[in-house]
């Protein structure tokens, strides 16, 4: 009897590590083979002027912190609005794998730009962070509390990948840049 | 003792295969990428003459103490080549990804406690002690070997970190044969081993020709070249480390911001 447990529960595992291989593998292999098109496709619209509105709340044009008395004079209720609630930050989230993908297609052609396609790798991982915690706080009843918090840093950070990722672009010469910089 | 036709013929094969593979890690300079892959394929050489060897001339007791000295050692090599290759993926600027590091324990920790506790539960019918202990033993490490390959992927896909050409091709052969000796190792543990049955030996026989395949797949993947990489032009590369050193500035700046 035990041993029947084994194997139903052992057949179990394999069928699920090989679901889990084959899964990974397919998206993994869509990723590699995506051409340009296909991952600006991707991209979900954003209010672009929204996000600079709330970045440029705590930071300026070239990334500098504005001085204290300038900073933060958007309220809860104001970020709220511009980013659309917490869908809004799920779609920068989405958004954030789009960019990271853009900077792995340079990568393909310049493998020597490993070092900020990881950098933009880490910060779209950061935004999932904050998503993550807003979301726990959604559950826990302190989302208003929260969201200004992790949501405008979120935004600052998803804006400054975005300045970064059309400076990659710019710098490597790509000739669609006027799509990119429409797209995101 | 003797060896039948079919097990001289797989001995033979699978040592030329690793002779072949070790010269073509040399003569393609791939030994110092892969050590820990070059230390494997070594030990197999090894292993398989000196096993030849104290199989013919020494006592059935030196033979068993050998083969089970080989098949620790070959445990830790393989999971040094998981490390190796984990290495490749998750340090790609040298060191480990922040993002990577605990989830990566935790996936060591959780493989390593599924796979005791399904090799526990293994209860295989055999006339020796010892022969279930090997069969269970077998099935944990195939089980561990399994578990750590798919969630290696699983991890690098999720965080989007790309593998490179041989890393990949090393990566696929190890985990495609594991994935392989653990659908087996259920297999004969669940029927057992009966003294005149002949599931345990064609099993094994899948089992060599499932490496067979996995040596020939290294040998032809390792010796073909991976996709050259254009050069990056100097100014690029001053404009590129440039914007890495302002994103790497922009970081420390968000992360220390506090809303008053």
């Amino acid at each position: 009897m035990r041993n029947l447990y084994f194997v139903v529960l052992a057949v179990l595992v394999l069928a699920g590590l090989s679901a889990t291989l084959f899964r990974y593998y397919l998206r993994a292999r869509r990723s590699a083979d995506a051409s340009w098109e296909d991952i600006l496709n991707r991209l979900v619209p954003i209010d672009r002027d929204a996000i600079a509105t709330i970045a440029l709340d705590v930071v300026t044009e070239s990334g500098e912190s504005r001085a204290e008395e300038d900073s933060f004079a958007l309220d809860n209720t104001a970020i709220w609005s511009l980013l659309g609630g917490l869908k809004g930050l799920e779609v920068l989230e989405r958004n954030c794998q789009v960019l990271v993908d853009l900077a792995a297609y340079v990568q393909r052609t310049y493998p020597e730009a490993l070092m900020v396609a990881e950098q933009l790798r880490l910060n779209a991982r950061e935004i999932e962070w904050h998503v993550s915690r807003l979301k726990g706080a959604a559950q826990t009843g302190n989302l208003q509390a929260s969201f200004a918090d992790y949501a405008q840093r979120a935004v600052v950070t998803y804006y400054r990948m975005t300045r970064n990722v059309l400076a990659l672009y710019d710098h490597a010469g790509f000739t669609r840049l006027a799509e990119l910089q429409q797209a995101i | 003792m003797h060896l039948s036709g079919f097990d001289v013929f797989a001995w033979a094969a699978a040592l030329i295969g690793h002779l072949i593979l070790v010269t073509v890690l040399v003569v393609r300079d791939r030994v110092r990428t892969f050590p820990f892959f070059t230390a494997y394929i070594v030990e197999q050489i090894s292993s398989a003459i000196l096993q030849y060897f104290v199989f013919y001339h020494l006592s059935f007791h030196t033979f068993q103490y050998s083969f089970w000295s080989w098949s620790i050692l070959d445990e830790i090599l393989q999971l040094l080549v998981l490390y190796e290759i984990a290495v490749h993926i998750f340090c790609p600027t040298g060191t480990w990804a922040s993002d990577v590091r605990k989830t990566l324990m935790g996936l060591v920790a959780a493989s390593a406690v599924v796979a005791i506790l399904l090799a526990w539960l293994a209860h295989p019918e055999a006339p020796y002690g010892i022969q279930r202990f090997i069969l269970r033993s077998n099935f944990f490490s195939a089980m561990l070997m399994s578990e750590l390959f798919v969630g290696t992927v699983m991890l690098s896909v999720t965080v989007g970190l790309p593998w490179k050409t041989h890393v990949a091709r090393i990566a696929q052969g190890l985990g495609t044969y594991s994935i392989v000796r653990v659908a087996i190792a259920i297999a004969v543990n669940f029927v057992g081993l009966h003294p005149h049955g002949y599931f345990f030996k064609d099993m094994s026989h899948l089992e060599y020709f499932t490496y067979l395949a996995c040596e020939a797949y290294w040998i032809v993947t390792l010796w073909a070249e991976a996709p050259v990489p254009r050069e990056l032009p100097e100014a690029m590369r001053h404009q590129i480390y440039t914007l890495q050193r302002q994103v790497e500035n922009d970081l420390i700046r968000i992360r220390a911001w506090r809303r008053n």
